[in-house]
């Protein structure tokens, strides 16, 4: 596909304004194949597009060249889960049975959540070992587009590999469950972009601290908390991360309510609170960031 | 976008047109500003007693397509010093021009056209293919990575990993994925290069390797290099001009024939057999010896001998009957310079060394 590139008006090498999609389209896997003659040697600048196409397609090779990692999360999910609703059954029996419902849904969101977070938190991690934060940093697109790109990746990622436990645990528990994609995904994916922000939080105090990186790993279980946060007893929980998602996702896939039958403030607030944490998350982590540059000890390997 | 191509080595350079924070406006056509411009450039670690001063009141310019190297022990300055000038660590007073445009304020546009290897990190995926690592660093960095292909075929051709494109980083040899770290930087075009202790754990051969690649990519693609290292085999290898640092402040800046010149002795080695302190007692009656070591073997005396001295050496050698096994002339390099400049050599450690504030 690459090929295609220098097909089209290569020779405006500066025709490619800001976030033109320019004519280098589509994925690049071919690129190993350069044919260099053909290419025109002048640098043209990167529009947001192909900034994107970066990230998401890095992400991508990752995913399909070390399919073991996600592969090991899909199984430590599910043996939780079987445990979790095997054990269930024998305490509650058939009390179990009259919520499963309410458990598959929480437990696939509580994965989401999990994937979402420490896959940032992680990955901010990673990078600040491998050296290749700062020059995450050091980018003239500047830290902020990129680190969103990076988290849609994950979600996306995410996503791929909750799908397949929550199949799992439907086929297993012999559930049914209403599966309406459109508003699945834009709920749960709403939902967990506030959990996000608290990855970029996370991950911003671990270059700070790098001991307390670990700890912050915990806060995961604390998700369960808020997944099943009393909304309807105490409303204000409604503005904590996850919770007031957690109660429509219940809404969406128990009772089949669709993202139109929501009332207007109900769609309002979630997205509300998606962004709030989302940006509180990052302002965390970009000051955290600046003061590491203070301190001298950002890329301190 | 915020980015201005790199393109165009020599023609004139065009800035970054949208940025809002768009300062001095570098001169068209004409050499414009010097690749980096550091003034008073000063940065503390820690408060008071504790205090470490990693950089002290450094100015330094280097104009474009030089190579400059940054010469020190370890905790001289020389990696805050060029994480200053990323804008990875914020100086506490001072400023930092990189083309033009300070890195403090106008970062994208700063960032543009400069990278850096920095020691001790790995600096790309490792999971990714070489090529990758290129095509996904060239495009952070603001290039079309479809528009610089031919481009990153000719730099993996000329570091000799053509052959090892399509391979993982992490199944390369140690100075395979230095050479991918070193791409990876040169992958997005940038103009200006920090390259901190680049040949560090590398082994002799491989170091030696890299070294010539790198003179070599100086000068065919025209970059501005700072390299730091406290290895002055590879400063003097690879650089044109050395800067010395010794406790965050600069103590030499001269190109490297300069500073071995100023410090060129005209001292003589002469190894014989016959060096009994007897015969050595009759040499210093006819020349000047600076230094005698005995235990050599065959012992060694070192004699002031420039010019018309050393026929005198010779005579005053044929007349106390000494057979002469070697003889040379003392070469001094970079490290003599240094010492003689700091009193320390370049393996000490000067304050705040292993790791933090060098």
């Amino acid at each position: 596909m690459s090929g295609d590139a220098s097909a089209g008006p290569a020779s405006t090498a500066e025709s490619t304004a800001d976030g033109a999609p320019g004519d280098a389209t589509a994925a690049d896997a071919e690129g190993a194949s350069g044919t260099p003659s053909a290419v025109d040697d002048e640098p043209r600048p990167a529009t947001y597009y192909h900034l994107a196409r970066a990230v998401l397609y890095r992400e991508f090779l990752i995913f399909v060249r070390y399919p073991a990692n996600a592969i090991g999360g899909i199984v430590v999910s599910l043996f939780f889960f079987a445990a979790l609703f095997l054990g269930g059954q024998l305490l509650a029996g058939q009390a179990l049975a009259d919520s499963i419902e309410g458990i598959v849904v929480g437990y696939f969101l509580w994965t989401l959540s999990v994937g979402a977070y420490s896959s940032v938190s992680n990955d901010i991690g990673s990078e600040v070992q491998w050296g290749t934060l700062e020059r995450h940093i050091t980018t003239p697109f500047g830290f902020a587009p990129v680190a969103l790109l990076k988290g849609v990746a994950k979600v996306v990622r995410t996503f791929l590999t909750s799908a397949v436990i929550l199949a799992v645990m439907l086929l297993a528990t012999g559930t049914r469950l209403s599966l309406a994609p459109l508003t699945v995904i834009v709920v749960a994916g709403l939902s967990i972009v506030s959990v996000l922000g608290l990855g970029f939080a996370a991950g911003g105090v671990t270059v700070l601290y790098k001991r307390i990186g670990n700890w912050l790993n915990l806060l995961q279980f604390g998700f369960v908390a808020l997944i099943s946060a009393p909304v309807f007893d105490l409303p204000w929980t409604r503005v904590l991360p996850l919770a007031h998602g957690s109660a429509m996702l219940q809404r969406v896939m128990v009772d089949g309510v669709r993202l139109w039958e929501f009332p207007l403030a109900d769609l309002a607030l979630l997205v509300a609170v998606a962004v709030g944490y989302l940006v509180g998350g990052y302002l965390v982590f970009q000051l955290a960031t600046g003061r590491a540059r203070r301190l001298g000890v950002l890329g301190d390997y | 976008m915020a980015r201005s191509a790199t393109s165009a080595r020599g023609g004139p350079r065009e800035r970054d047109e949208t940025d809002a924070e768009r300062g001095a406006e570098p001169t068209e056509g004409s050499l414009g500003p010097p690749a980096l411009a550091i003034e008073g450039l000063t940065k503390r670690f820690g408060e008071g007693d504790d205090a470490v001063v990693a950089v002290d009141d450094v100015s330094l310019t280097v104009e474009r397509g030089s190579v400059v190297g940054l010469l020190g022990p370890n905790g001289a300055g020389k990696t805050t010093l060029i994480k200053c000038a990323l804008g990875i660590v914020i100086p506490d007073a001072g400023s930092v021009r990189v083309f033009g445009n300070d890195v403090r304020d106008g970062r994208r546009a700063a960032y543009a056209d400069v990278d850096a290897m920095l020691e001790g990190a790995r600096n790309d995926y490792w999971r990714l293919t070489v090529r990758e690592n290129l095509r996904y660093f060239a495009t952070i960095s603001g290039v079309d990575p479809d528009s610089v292909a031919a481009r990153h075929d000719r730099l993996l051709d000329r570091l000799d990993l053509a052959d090892k494109a399509d391979t993982p980083v992490r199944d390369l040899s140690r100075g395979m994925k230095q050479k991918v770290s070193l791409a990876s930087v040169l992958a997005g075009g940038a103009e200006l290069v920090f390259l901190d202790e680049p040949t560090l754990g590398l082994d002799v051969e491989s170091a030696r390797t890299l070294r010539a690649e790198l003179r070599r990519l100086a000068a065919e693609e025209g970059l501005t290099i700072v390299v730091s290292s406290h290895d002055m085999t590879t400063i003097e290898a690879v650089c044109d001009r050395v800067v010395m640092l010794s406790n965050g402040r600069i103590v030499a800046d001269d190109t490297v024939e300069a500073l071995l010149g100023a410090a060129a002795s005209d001292a003589v080695r002469v190894a014989s057999p016959d060096l009994t302190p007897e015969t050595v007692e009759r040499l210093r009656e006819a020349v000047e010896v600076v230094g005698v070591d005995r235990d050599a073997r065959p012992p060694v005396v070192t004699v002031a001998a420039g010019g018309d001295r050393l026929y005198d050496l010779t005579d005053a050698l044929r007349a106390a009957g000494v057979t002469v096994s070697d003889i040379r002339t003392v070469q001094p390099d970079l490290e003599e310079v240094f010492l003689e400049r700091t009193g320390t050599g370049l393996g000490a450690a000067g304050p705040g060394s292993g790791g933090e504030g060098s």
